[in-house]
């Protein structure tokens, strides 16, 4: 989490405007979806690597790292698609394996879709890696509210964000204290920490927020908190890469 | 040792290290791009009553109780830090909180359909787990059917049985309910071709299922672990929360 944020803040795209940056994700990702072609998927994982890599300047092993995850999780997924399970022996699979009492089977079709879908599923994951890794969620949270999210919830978003890294830090200085006296020593004693360390991490979270509303009120908050919007840049170069990008995914689906 | 035996070897291993050891944290997330357009349509139709609900309830604390403000802020920076805990699972790996439970005795429903979209959308935002497009489909099952079945499991049974046998049921039913909801996405949009959408169903419960119910178990304990150290530490603070759910 703390590398997708570093990531986020520090690199060479950080100032172009999310809406931009956002525009480019969510179409690689409609295109995917629509097109629906395990070639669109692999191209669009290439396009997002190398915008990643090359146009923001995030490390490619970053990128791949984040992907792996991706990637082994997806495997799994699929695996559910490939493979069928009866307790009767199947009448239209050809490859057959008799497990136990169990029928597992795969066909070239099953296996075809459990193709299209990973790559489906990978060429948006990177697409919206492109995006994670490039726009901080300071932005994202900007770029919602320019697209009418109803102000409760960013206000609320934007709270939450600010908070969290103060309470992770908060939990992992107690889960640290709770290491030292070998409070995880055996898996009963780590589940009773565990649960002391959710409950004190509720009673922080609690009363940092009853601090935080006696410091805005003595500093006579009005109603909703304002934050200063970033200054952003208008990079025409985003036009040119959104249409390559768009233009050369349809050509691929379609041929 | 032939050449095909050491490949099968090496095939099992890179297999059960994928299935146990790198088993992903969040592994009930449908991921970016996983789902048919279509389907991913549908869930996201299906949550936004809710959503339009909780909403209401959101915006209507905020105004009246500015205090809740803040309140709300922190909780769902709590729910989010708390989805990075981990818990030792019963069969001895280890895995994380949804926190479903928990966050709807505390929360309520209504608050838990808000913060508990909030806290995906970080998660695929800040974490890479989970997805836009899948976004509705996640928010059915982790924040909206979820925390459904926990507040009426706790709400039906807290005054007739023991507190914690109620706290304990509705935690591990919870965890369990989110993944029967993400198998029936799963299978919807992907029946099996041998069985169709019933076989589907139970192939990807049962792919869940082995891991998930040591873990709803141990979900189940520790929030009655948690819930216990609320009440003797944090009784204050336990009524303060009322508030969110219009008790």
């Amino acid at each position: 989490m703390h590398t997708i944020d570093h990531y986020a803040y520090g690199n060479a795209l950080r100032r172009v405007d999310p809406a931009q940056k956002g525009g480019l994700t969510v179409l690689a990702i409609i295109l995917c979806l629509l097109l629906d072609r395990p070639t669109v998927g692999l191209v669009t994982l290439g396009w997002m690597f190398a915008l990643t890599a090359l146009w923001a300047r995030v490390p490619s092993h970053v990128f791949g790292r984040t992907l792996l995850a991706e990637g082994l999780f997806l495997i799994l997924s699929v695996m559910g698609v490939a493979i069928s399970v009866s307790l009767n022996p199947p009448e239209i699979h050809r490859i057959v394996w008799h497990i136990g009492g169990l029928w597992v089977s795969t066909d070239h079709e099953a296996i075809r879709v459990a193709y299209h879908l990973f790559t489906r599923a990978l060429g948006c994951a990177a697409a919206l890696n492109f995006l994670i890794l490039t726009t901080p969620l300071t932005d994202l949270i900007e770029l919602m509210r320019r697209l009418y999210v109803p102000e409760t919830l960013i206000e609320l978003m934007t709270l939450i964000y600010r908070t969290i890294f103060v309470l992770l830090e908060s939990m992992q200085r107690m889960a640290l204290a709770q290491a030292v006296r070998l409070g995880y020593s055996s898996p009963g004693r780590a589940l009773r920490s565990t649960a002391l360390l959710g409950s004190q991490l509720f009673l922080d979270a609690y009363r940092r927020s009853r601090r935080m509303q006696t410091a805005l009120k003595s500093r006579g908050i009005e109603g909703t908190l304002r934050m200063l919007p970033l200054e952003y840049v208008y990079d025409r170069r985003a036009w040119w890469v959104g249409a390559t990008l768009g233009v050369s995914l349809v050509v691929v689906g379609i041929l | 040792m032939s050449r095909t035996h050491r490949w099968l070897i090496v095939a099992i291993g890179a297999l059960a290290l994928v299935l146990l050891e790198g088993r992903p944290a969040y592994a009930m997330h449908i991921m970016e791009g996983f789902l048919p357009p279509l389907w991913a349509a549908f869930w996201f139709a299906v949550a936004i009553p809710f959503w339009v609900i909780g909403f209401r309830r959101v915006n209507r604390l905020m105004t009246e109780k500015p205090e809740t403000r803040m309140l709300l802020g922190l909780v769902g920076a709590f729910a989010f830090v708390l989805s990075a805990l981990k818990i030792p699972s019963v069969t001895g790996s280890s895995s994380h909180p949804t926190g479903t439970g928990l966050g709807a005795i505390l929360f309520g429903p209504a608050v838990m359909s808000i913060l508990g979209t909030i806290v995906l959308l970080f998660q695929a935002l800040l974490l890479a787990h989970g997805g836009l497009t899948t976004l509705g489909a996640n928010a059915v099952a982790m924040a909206i059917v979820g925390p459904l079945v926990a507040w009426g499991i706790w709400y039906g049974l807290k005054d007739r049985i023991s507190i914690w046998v109620a706290v304990f049921c509705a935690a591990a039913i919870a965890n369990l309910t989110t993944y029967v909801v993400t198998s029936l996405q799963l299978a919807l949009a992907y029946p099996d071709p041998t069985g169709g959408f019933t076989a589907a169903f139970i192939k990807f419960g049962t792919i869940f299922a082995v891991t998930q119910v040591p873990l709803a178990i141990s979900e189940g304990i520790l929030t009655v672990l948690i819930f216990n150290a609320l009440q003797t530490n944090a009784e204050t603070e336990l009524m303060a929360l009322d508030v969110l759910k219009g008790a």
